[in-house]
């Protein structure tokens, strides 16, 4: 199995090489309404975090998937075979800490970073006042929800037929199941990613940093969002009016506009 | 279709058999229907225009509302047969299996959502879970289980392949030697000769055999100890010197090195013999010419040590662990020299156990020798000094008293020269070679006493026995059951059948001829 096939990789457009890499839940389609904006200017990475979307379950281990670090080596990996030259890493959600520690790790690799709905820490510490908004028990709650949709995974999770003759595209994207994957690998990176603890990484940063964060997020509150931003020196950071966890989704122009202004500024 | 047979759609929307409601693009609750009101404990006042949907969701609903839901609701349009609890006005929680679409008008839209309640759904989807769950942990023991089924199969396998390479050793100079014997039908010396070759082959085999029975004795539990406070001291030094000829032989120098004072133990005479008698035999035969095997013993924590060193071909560190398995070998068959099954040690592990002991072998690696260890608990010393004197040797001389004697035995050959071992000790004899022959020949040659197979093809020879003793005229016959088969409950069931006495193939021709002597009491 190549590495194209293990993370299904597409790569699209030509110029300067931008990757992005989706959040806790679905799969690369995620960034279906930015990526055009960028393909005429950048050559555009997209991929599925190993255990989610069309990425090679069969090579979903858990010891090596246990903490962020497994996904940020695939990461740096895909970049150092796909991309040329250094590149800029969109990030969203879990993704945006999982680029975060790739980047700290090899920073020749990258010209700069950009964090969707970034958190740092999920779980709430009341020791030194850090708010992440949940608790364990929050979280065991998800992880019993995503239990409850495991029977109907295939039904609950792929597209039924509900009318809508007013989307001609939804038969195609009937077919799809963005956020099918094996519901065991799926409970287990819920886990790695909601009790996952990147505080002491922010600071580690040296790389060009933008913090896209939504007015109305419940998954990474504006105050997560303005603890990194000072946590890591010399970040910029953009509020998206929005409601929700996925500005690329819900307010895609917003999102893309804030990513080319920080890229086209730093071109 | 009837327009006026449809009831007012804002009346049969508000009471449909399903919970119903639209929300704005900000997740706004702004229409609801009274059945799903009904479900949380709301009025629709209470709802409309003041909830988003979400509020409805506890924590872990509402992250995957964020994580699965929207994303998909958004790409989609639409989501199907979604279980989430939505939260009742009093606080507990209703499982809801949901449906949503999205209409998209003016650059705005709604979300519909249709919601079922579905706690029974949920109990019966748990207990699925559940019993999943259970199937998988007893896949994964029976998987387990399995493993380890077939790991001790091959370990088995290659036993037997073993055990038959051992067997056949001797077949060999058997054959050789027959060869040999009708080329030469009169030579003497050569008949002296094939004799020693062809005894010292029978008893290769027959040691191999014994030790075979006894490791699975023990394994059973059916080997008891004769136990006796005894010094060990003089056990060991006549076993060194009964194995020094061999060694001799060998090439090989063999020491003792003994302490002064007693060594007293608890222990069965003959199995301590046969552990050390073992472990030197073993230390010799993995020990090349002019090597040196070393038989030592001290007192160490309370423990007599028997210790047996050589600087022979010395043990890998990653077998020292299994060299005392019954099934463990070094190599395989091929490659070895000088043969053996390592049932010997496994015998010594056993019988060292039966005596509370323990044992260990180090070794320095592949070609620096191996030191083999035993560790026996010492004995209080007894009141008065119990170490009687070696019974003296019992060896019966033939008594050439020409018994009659009838032999039962479907392999022709072993009939044939039983008979004619037993014509050459004396006695006058008989064989038959089934059981209805045998029965008859009983009944007709009425013999001192008869040699039965067990395995006869028509009657088998407890059967026999049972018929024989039903008959009045059998009082007077010694009945002897002749097996391969030498354990406790074959005995039994000799005795039962009404057999005097049984004996182990090959049979031991001393033991025999006294056991007759004694049966029929003369």
């Amino acid at each position: 199995m190549t590495l194209q096939q293990k993370h299904n990789i597409t790569v699209l457009g030509a110029g300067p090489a931008i990757i992005f890499a989706h959040g806790f839940g679905c799969d690369q389609n995620m960034w279906r309404y930015m990526v055009p904006a960028f393909t005429g200017s950048h050559t555009v990475i997209l991929y599925d975090l190993l255990g989610s979307g069309k990425s090679d379950l069969s090579a979903y281990d858990r010891s090596r998937y246990g903490t962020l670090h497994g996904h940020a080596d695939d990461l740096l990996q895909i970049v150092r075979e796909v991309a040329q030259g250094p590149v800029t890493v969109v990030g969203h959600s879990v993704s945006a800490t999982i680029a975060l520690l790739a980047t700290n790790r090899a920073p020749e690799l990258f010209s700069s970073q950009v964090m969707v709905g970034p958190s740092a820490c999920y779980i709430n510490d009341p020791e030194d006042g850090y708010r992440g908004g949940f608790t364990r028990a929050d979280i065991e709650d998800l992880l019993d929800t995503m239990e409850s949709n495991y029977l109907g995974w295939s039904s609950a999770m792929a597209p039924q037929i509900m009318g809508a003759p007013d989307r001609p595209d939804l038969r195609e994207e009937l077919t799809n199941s963005f956020c099918r994957t094996d519901p065991e690998i799926a409970k287990h990176f819920a886990r790695v990613t909601f009790l996952s603890d990147h505080r002491a990484d922010l600071a580690q940063s040296r790389l060009p940093t933008l913090i896209l964060q939504c007015t109305d997020d419940f998954v990474a509150p504006v105050e997560v969002g303005e603890y990194i931003h000072r946590a890591i020196p010399g970040s910029e950071y953009v509020l998206i009016e929005n409601t929700g966890h996925c500005p690329h989704l819900s307010a895609p122009d917003a999102s893309v506009n804030a990513i080319r202004r920080f890229v086209g500024g730093r071109a | 279709m009837d327009q006026h047979a449809v009831p007012a759609p804002d009346a049969a929307w508000l009471r449909a058999p399903c919970g119903l409601l639209i929300a704005s693009s900000s997740g706004l609750i702004e229409r609801v229907n009274d059945t799903f009101c009904n479900w949380l404990g709301y009025r629709r006042d209470e709802l409309e225009g003041r909830e988003r949907f979400v509020d409805l969701m506890p924590m872990g609903a509402r992250l995957f509302h964020l994580t699965h839901w929207l994303p998909l609701l958004q790409m989609q349009g639409s989501i199907a047969e979604v279980q989430l609890d939505l939260v009742h006005r009093d606080g507990h929680r209703v499982p809801m299996l949901l449906n949503a679409l999205r209409r998209e008008a003016d650059g705005s839209f709604t979300d519909e959502i249709g919601a079922m309640v579905a706690t029974d759904r949920k109990k019966y989807e748990r207990e699925l879970i559940n019993a999943r769950q259970r199937a998988e942990t007893a896949e994964a023991g029976q998987r387990g289980l399995n493993e380890a089924l077939a790991r001790e199969d091959r370990r088995k396998d290659e036993f037997i392949a073993t055990l038959a390479h051992e067997l056949r050793n001797p077949l060999a100079p058997f054959a050789n030697v027959l060869e040999v014997l009708r080329q030469r039908p009169d030579d003497a010396a050569l008949w002296h000769w094939g004799q020693d070759v062809l005894q010292r082959q029978l008893d290769q085999l027959t040691h191999l055999v014994d030790d075979l029975l006894e490791v699975s004795r023990i394994s059973q539990g059916k080997l008891e100890l004769r136990r006796e406070v005894l010094d060990l001291a003089p056990l060991l030094t006549n076993v060194a010197e009964s194995v020094t000829p061999a060694t001799a032989a060998a090439g090989q120098t063999l020491s003792t090195v003994l302490p002064e004072r007693t060594l007293l133990v608890d222990g069965d005479r003959t199995r301590l013999t046969q552990i050390v008698c073992n472990l030197l035999t073993n230390a010799s035969k993995f020990t090349p010419e002019g090597g040196a095997v070393t038989l030592s013993a001290k007192v160490d924590a309370g423990c007599a040590v028997i210790e047996v060193a050589d600087t022979g071909a010395g043990i890998p560190p990653e077998h020292l662990e299994r060299i005392f398995d019954m099934f463990s070998q070094l190599t395989p068959p091929l490659e070895r020299s000088t043969g053996g099954l390592g049932i010997g040690l496994a015998l010594v592990k056993g019988l060292t156990e039966l005596h509370g002991g323990a044992v260990s072998a180090r070794s320095a690696g592949l070609g620096h020798g191996s030191v083999f260890q035993v560790r026996l608990p010492l004995a209080e010393p007894a009141g008065a000094a119990a170490s009687p004197a070696e019974p003296a040797g019992q060896v019966a001389a033939p008594r050439r008293q020409g018994w009659r004697l009838l032999v039962i035995d479907d392999n022709v050959d072993a009939a044939e020269t039983l008979v004619m071992a037993l014509e050459l000790l004396g006695h006058t004899v008989r064989s038959a070679h089934t059981g209805s022959a045998g029965l008859a020949a009983m009944e007709q040659f009425r013999p001192d006493c008869a040699l039965v197979d067990i395995g006869l093809p028509d009657i088998d020879g407890y059967e026999l026995a049972r018929r024989t003793r039903a008959a009045p005229w059998s009082t007077g016959i010694a009945m002897i059951a002749v097996t391969g088969w030498g354990q406790e409950t074959d005995k039994q069931a000799a005795a039962q059948a009404g057999f005097d006495a049984h004996f182990t193939k090959p049979i031991d021709f001393n033991r025999l001829d006294a056991a007759i002597g004694e049966m029929l009491g003369r």
